[in-house]
C-alpha cells in the first residue's frame, strides 16, 4: 500500500486550477451550443409515435377533437423528468386530468394569454425564455408571423412548443409536427352502465419535419 | 464599512387612506371610516374618538360612529392625494422614499447639516407638509433607524416634530410594546403575537436574548426582529467588503414614451446589478432609481426592500417610479435615462433550491420567466393549481397567483391529492372543463325531457341531447353520480347528478361528455377533448 502511495507521488503534481482553465481543449467545451439533451421524453402511449421524443427548438401542434387529452400526454413525461411547463390557457383544461395523466403540476405555471394575437406572442415568447415546455391554445386572428416569432424563440432557446389547436388555426407547414386526432371508439361505458374509460384515437403524424406522413390507432385514457 | 442604524426623519399621517377619503370630500377633519372586505382598515381621528378601531366590521363601526362618513379602499386616491405632500417635501430634499401613501421615509443626515440642524430642518418639514395635506394631523420625527423614527413620527401626529438625540433610539426602542413590530416594521402578526405569549412584552426583553436562540426558533425572522429591537435596520448589514461601485444605466437613442418599453429596457440592466452584487455575496435592500426625460427631468426616488430586492423587484420599482410621475405631474417628453444606484447592501441570502430534485437551473429560469410574465401581464394572470378538493372536476385545483406562491420550494414537492373525495366522477378525468356551460336539452327515446327522482333515478334512458348546434344521438351513457353538499346550509347547498355519455352524430367524431342536471337544467359540464 505504501508502494503505490510512494508511486503516486513520483507522478507529476496535479495542475491548478487556473491551468485548467487556460487549457485550449477546455475552453472547446464551454463554447458548445448546448450540453442538454437534444429531446424531453415522451411517454407512453405516444412514444411510439414520436420516437424522437419532443425536440428542442421545434413546434408540435395537435389537432381534432382528441387534441386536449393528447397534449396532456405528451407533456407529462418531461415535467416528470423536471421540465418546467407554462400552459397558456383560460381555464379551459382540466387540471384533475392533467394530473391523472402524469403532468407534474408542481411545475406547472398557468397563465392566462392576453387576447390581441401580437401581446400573445410576446407573452409566449417570453415564457420561453424560462420554461421548457410552454403549451398554449392559438387565439383567434393569429397570423402566422405572430408564431414565426414564436417558433423563432423556441429555437434559438432550445424550448419545446406545444400548441392545442382542437379548431385548427395553425396554418398547414408552419409546425414541425402536426398531430391530427380523430376519436374512432370509447371504452368501458354501455346503455347505464360502466364509465368513460378510455378511447381509441387515430393520429395523423404529418408536419414539415416529418419525412412521410403515417397514422396509427393509439388507445389513450380519458 | 457603516455600521449602526442610518439617521432618517420620517413623515407620517396615520391611517392616510381615511384622510385622504376626507380631503377628496372637502372635508379634512370629520369622522371617515375606510373599509376593505368589510373590516375597518383605517379611521380619521374624528372616527378614533367615538370608538371606532381598525378591525372592526361595518356594523360595529356604524353603530359606534353613525356619522361616519364610509368610503371603499382605493389605493389610487391614497396616492392622488399624498401627491402633494410628496411633492412639497423633495422641493426640500430631493431624494426620498415613499414606502406607502402616507409615510415618507428621507435620509437626514445631509438636510439637517445643510439646514443648519435637526430642530430646524424638522419645522421647515412641518410647515411644507401642513400645508400640502390639508392640515391632516401628520407626525414628523428624527431618530437613528427607521423603527424607532416611524414609531416617534406616529407618537407626534398632530403636535410639535420630536426630534430623538443621536444615540437615544436604542432605550426609546427597547421601552416599546412588541406590537410595533407589527405595525410598522411589517413584522408578521403571528409571530407578534407568539412573542407576547411567551411572556415578551417589550422590544427591550426580545434584545435581552441571546441571538442564536431566536434564530434557532424563528429563522431569518429571529435574526431581523433581534436588530429591530437593538435599534438597528431590519436588513443585516454586510460583513464582507462591498462590491466595487458601478454605474447600471439604460440610456436610450430617442426619447421613449412606453412605459413598458422602458421596462422591459431596464430588465437586463437589472440582472446585470443583481449579479454584479451576488458575485461579491450582496444584494440592494435600498436603490436609488434616477429617470430622466429627452427635457431634462428627473424623477428620483429610494426604495428599500430589507428582504433585498431581486432583479425582477427592481425592474417593478422602476415601473412604479414611472407610472407615479406620469400619474402625477407627468414628464412632458419621453425617458432617455434610467440609472440605478444601489444605495444600501445587504448579504445575499437564499437562493439555494433545487436541493431535493430538480434542476436548480432550470428552476431558476421558470421563476425568473414567471417574474417577467407577471410585470408583463399583472399578478392576477399568472398562476399556479393548488389541491382543492371536492367532487366537481373543474374545481379540485384553484389557481393561486404566483406572487403569493415561493415557486421554487414548490417544486421540490408534488401537488398531489391525497385521496379521491366520495362521490367524485370515476376516473379519467374529462380534459376540458367548462366555466359558464352551455345548458341543453336531454330527451329519452319518447321525447319527453329527462328528470331526476327524489333517490337520484333517472326518469328515463337519455336517447338525444339537444344544444345550440343542433341535435345529438346518446350513443352510450353511464351514471348517475349524485351530488348533496351542504344540504344543511339554507343558502350554499347544493343538489345535482352527473352522467357520462358519449355523443355522436353524422360526419362528427364520438364526442365524450359529462352532463349534469342542477335546478332543473342540464349542461354539458365538461368534455373529454
Amino acid at each position: 500500500m505504501f508502494a503505490t502511495l510512494r508511486g503516486m507521488g513520483d507522478a507529476p503534481p496535479p495542475r491548478a486550477l487556473t491551468d485548467l482553465r487556460a487549457d485550449p481543449r477546455l475552453r472547446t467545451l464551454t463554447t458548445l451550443p448546448d450540453l442538454r439533451s437534444a429531446a424531453l421524453p415522451v411517454g407512453d402511449p405516444l412514444g411510439g409515435l414520436l420516437p424522437d421524443g419532443l425536440v428542442r427548438g421545434r413546434t408540435v401542434a395537435c389537432s381534432g377533437d382528441a387534441a386536449v387529452s393528447l397534449v396532456l400526454h405528451l407533456v407529462a413525461a418531461a415535467t416528470q423528468a423536471g421540465s418546467w411547463l407554462a400552459l397558456f390557457d383560460d381555464g379551459r383544461v382540466g387540471l384533475l386530468a392533467a394530473h391523472e395523466r402524469g403532468v407534474a403540476l408542481q411545475r406547472t405555471v398557468l397563465v392566462s394569454p392576453p387576447r390581441d394575437p401580437s401581446s400573445w406572442s410576446s407573452a409566449l415568447a417570453t415564457a420561453v425564455d424560462g420554461f421548457e415546455v410552454v403549451a398554449a391554445f392559438p387565439p383567434r386572428g393569429a397570423s402566422p408571423a405572430d408564431l414565426r416569432r414564436v417558433q423563432a424563440r423556441v429555437q434559438a432557446r432550445g424550448a419545446a412548443l406545444v400548441l392545442v389547436d382542437p379548431r385548427r388555426r395553425v396554418p398547414a407547414g408552419q409546425a414541425d409536427v402536426v398531430l391530427a386526432t380523430r376519436t374512432r371508439a370509447w371504452h368501458g361505458i354501455a346503455d347505464g352502465a360502466g364509465h368513460l374509460e378510455s378511447r381509441d384515437v387515430e393520429v395523423e403524424v404529418a408536419g414539415r419535419r416529418t419525412a412521410r406522413p403515417h397514422r396509427a390507432v393509439l388507445r389513450i385514457a380519458g | 464599512m457603516a455600521s449602526g442604524p442610518t439617521r432618517v426623519a420620517v413623515v407620517a399621517v396615520p391611517d392616510w387612506p381615511a384622510v385622504a377619503a376626507g380631503i377628496e370630500r372637502g372635508d379634512a377633519s370629520g369622522p371617515v371610516v375606510v373599509l376593505h372586505a368589510q373590516r375597518v382598515v383605517a379611521r380619521t381621528a374624528a372616527a378614533a374618538a367615538e370608538g371606532v378601531r381598525r378591525g372592526m366590521r361595518r356594523r360595529e363601526a356604524q353603530a359606534a360612529c353613525p356619522s361616519a362618513h364610509v368610503a371603499p379602499h382605493q389605493p389610487v386616491r391614497d396616492r392622488a392625494v399624498f401627491d402633494p405632500v410628496v411633492r412639497a417635501v423633495s422641493e426640500l430634499v430631493p431624494l426620498i422614499e415613499v414606502p406607502e401613501p402616507g409615510t415618507i421615509v428621507l435620509p437626514a443626515r445631509g438636510p439637517s447639516r445643510y439646514f443648519g440642524g435637526d430642530g430646524p430642518f424638522t419645522a421647515l418639514l412641518a410647515t411644507a407638509v401642513s400645508a400640502a395635506a390639508h392640515g391632516a394631523r401628520a407626525g414628523i420625527a428624527v431618530a437613528d433607524g427607521r423603527l424607532a423614527a416611524t414609531v416617534a413620527a406616529h407618537h407626534c401626529a398632530g403636535g410639535p416634530p420630536l426630534v430623538v438625540p443621536p444615540g437615544g433610539s436604542a432605550p426609546l426602542v427597547a421601552s416599546l410594546p412588541v406590537s410595533v413590530l407589527a405595525e410598522h416594521a411589517g413584522i408578521d402578526a403571528d409571530a407578534v403575537s407568539l412573542f407576547e405569549r411567551l411572556g415578551i412584552a417589550r422590544l427591550g426583553d426580545l434584545a435581552a436574548l441571546d441571538e442564536a436562540p431566536l434564530v434557532a426558533r424563528f429563522g431569518p425572522l429571529g435574526a431581523d426582529v433581534r436588530r429591530l429591537a437593538l435599534g438597528d435596520d431590519r436588513h443585516p448589514p454586510l460583513v464582507a467588503d462591498p462590491p466595487p461601485e458601478r454605474t447600471f444605466a439604460c440610456t436610450f437613442e430617442e426619447p421613449v414614451e412606453d412605459q413598458r418599453a422602458v421596462a422591459a429596457a431596464c430588465a437586463p440592466v437589472a440582472d446585470e446589478l443583481s449579479a454584479h452584487l451576488a458575485a461579491h455575496g450582496a444584494c440592494c435592500a435600498q436603490v436609488h432609481v434616477s429617470i430622466a426625460t429627452d427635457h431634462g427631468e428627473q424623477s428620483d426616488r429610494l426604495w428599500y426592500e430589507p428582504a433585498g430586492l431581486s432583479a425582477a423587484a427592481l425592474v417593478d420599482r422602476v415601473r412604479w417610479q414611472l407610472a407615479e410621475w406620469v400619474e402625477g405631474r407627468g414628464p412632458t417628453s419621453g425617458v432617455v435615462a434610467v440609472r440605478l444606484f444601489p444605495v444600501a447592501l445587504r448579504p445575499l441570502a437564499g437562493g439555494q433550491a433545487g436541493l431535493w430534485g430538480g434542476d436548480a437551473r432550470c428552476d431558476d429560469a421558470a421563476v425568473q420567466a414567471s417574474e417577467r410574465l407577471v410585470a408583463m401581464l399583472g399578478a392576477a394572470c399568472v398562476a399556479v393549481p393548488e389541491w382543492r378538493g371536492g367532487r366537481d372536476p373543474g374545481r379540485a385545483f384553484v389557481a393561486v397567483p404566483v406572487t403569493a406562491v415561493d415557486l421554487r420550494g414548490r417544486a421540490a414537492s408534488p401537488v398531489v391529492p391525497r385521496e379521491a373525495w366520495r362521490g367524485s366522477l370515476p376516473v379519467p378525468a374529462p380534459s376540458v372543463v367548462l366555466d359558464d356551460p352551455p345548458e341543453v336539452a336531454v330527451r329519452g327515446a319518447d321525447g319527453e325531457p329527462v328528470t331526476v327522482g327524489g333517490r337520484h333515478e333517472l326518469s328515463g334512458a337519455p336517447s338525444c341531447v339537444v344544444d345550440g348546434a343542433g341535435e345529438w344521438r346518446v350513443l352510450a351513457w353511464a351514471g348517475p353520480w349524485p351530488v348533496e353538499e351542504r344540504w344543511w346550509d339554507e343558502r350554499r347547498r347544493r343538489r345535482m347528478v352527473r352522467l357520462h355519455a358519449v355523443l355522436g352524430r353524422d360526419g362528427a367524431a364520438p364526442q365524450g361528455v359529462v352532463l349534469a342536471l342542477e335546478s332543473g337544467r342540464w349542461r354539458v359540464a365538461a368534455r373529454f377533448g
